[in-house]
């Protein structure tokens, strides 16, 4: 009860963070006691991934070539007026006519732009949270 | 998986890569960011849930960082009681979850609720999803003391704040307890 605590998890160095790092590193109390320890940053196999390319390991290139595909596999269209979805949950805009949108398999549709990157940190729907590999791999088995 | 798809894919490994790392990519970002914060804003001033009160001047001026006024929800145990939230967003919201912290004179005393203000509440790190927003937060936030049957802190409370980074998004919590 309460006790919901674990671990104290390590700064996610990225570009985009710049300024706001220099201060915060500073407000550490030294090396934190054992229940407190820093975990690992975590990997964001994501498009603001700061290293260059050549920085990566083998590994993380692949898991990010593989999920770039897999997202490359998902379908898109251009919005078509449905009603059913109208606004794009991540960007908070109505959709136009016309406008390039990515069809998940829960069948949630949002901008192209918009979920292209929320789908290299996390591969689930950011409405449902269905899991995206799931629907997908379920696809391609009873297509084989 | 099909082999197929992992030699379709590694050709288009480098090049996302490096476009992305770029000034526009940033600058996207950036638009997306501020034109969801003024919408996030303008629906919170506009249409509220019950108890909360957002200091619009103070989030006009610096539109990424929000004080928040709440209300204890009445017939719970904190009816009757006023907290301030801050709200911190990185550049990378909405894809980062919001630094959200309880401020001000009177922080709740709640099972998930630190003495300095740190709240314990999955949605606030690893369950954010982009589809949730300010007002998603503040309705969890009212529920989690709305559901509250013991004021009492957290039991590794004194340990916790002593050795905790400011940012309670470096903390990795540990949800087990859903019932409090
Ligand atoms: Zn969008
Ligand atoms: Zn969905």
């Amino acid at each position: 009860m309460g006790n919901c605590l674990k671990g104290s998890s390590a700064e996610d160095i990225s570009l985009l963070r710049g300024s706001e790092n220099g201060a915060e590193t500073s407000d550490r109390l030294g090396p934190l006691p054992p229940p407190y320890r820093e975990a690992l940053p975590i990997f964001y196999p994501s498009p603001n991934v700061s290293r260059p390319v050549s920085q990566l390991t083998e590994e993380e290139q692949v898991k990010i070539a593989k999920r770039m595909g897999l997202i490359q596999h998902l379908p898109t269209g251009s919005y078509d007026g449905c009603k059913k979805n109208r606004e794009c949950v991540i960007c908070m805009m109505e959709f136009l006519i016309g406008d390039n949108v990515r069809y998940l398999p829960c069948m949630h549709i949002y901008h192209v732009k918009c979920v292209d990157d929320w789908l290299m940190r996390s591969f689930t729907c950011p409405s449902c949270m269905e899991p995206v590999d799931a629907a997908l791999l379920t696809c391609y088995d009873s297509n084989n | 998986m099909p082999t197929y798809l992992t030699i379709y894919l590694l050709p288009t490994l480098a090049e996302p890569l490096f476009h992305c790392s770029t000034k526009l990519y940033v600058n996207q970002l950036r638009v997306l960011l501020t034109k969801r914060l003024q919408k996030e804003l303008l629906s919170l001033i506009k249409d509220p849930p019950p108890g909360v009160l957002v200091d619009s001047e103070k989030a006009e001026q610096n539109l990424s960082i929000w004080t928040i006024y709440m209300k204890g929800a009445d017939e719970t145990l904190f009816a009757g009681e006023e907290f301030q939230l801050q709200f911190k967003f990185s550049p990378k919201y909405p894809f980062d979850s919001p630094e959200v912290t309880f401020i001000g004179p009177n922080i709740p005393v709640h099972p998930h609720v630190y003495s300095n203000g740190h709240i314990c509440l999955s949605i606030l790190t690893e369950d954010w999803s982009p589809a949730l927003s300010v007002q998603s937060v503040c309705l969890s936030i009212i529920s989690m003391l709305s559901s509250c049957k013991e004021k009492k802190r957290p039991s590794d409370n004194a340990f916790y704040v002593k050795t905790c980074s400011k940012n309670p998004k470096k903390t990795k919590w540990w949800y087990h307890d859903d019932t409090v």
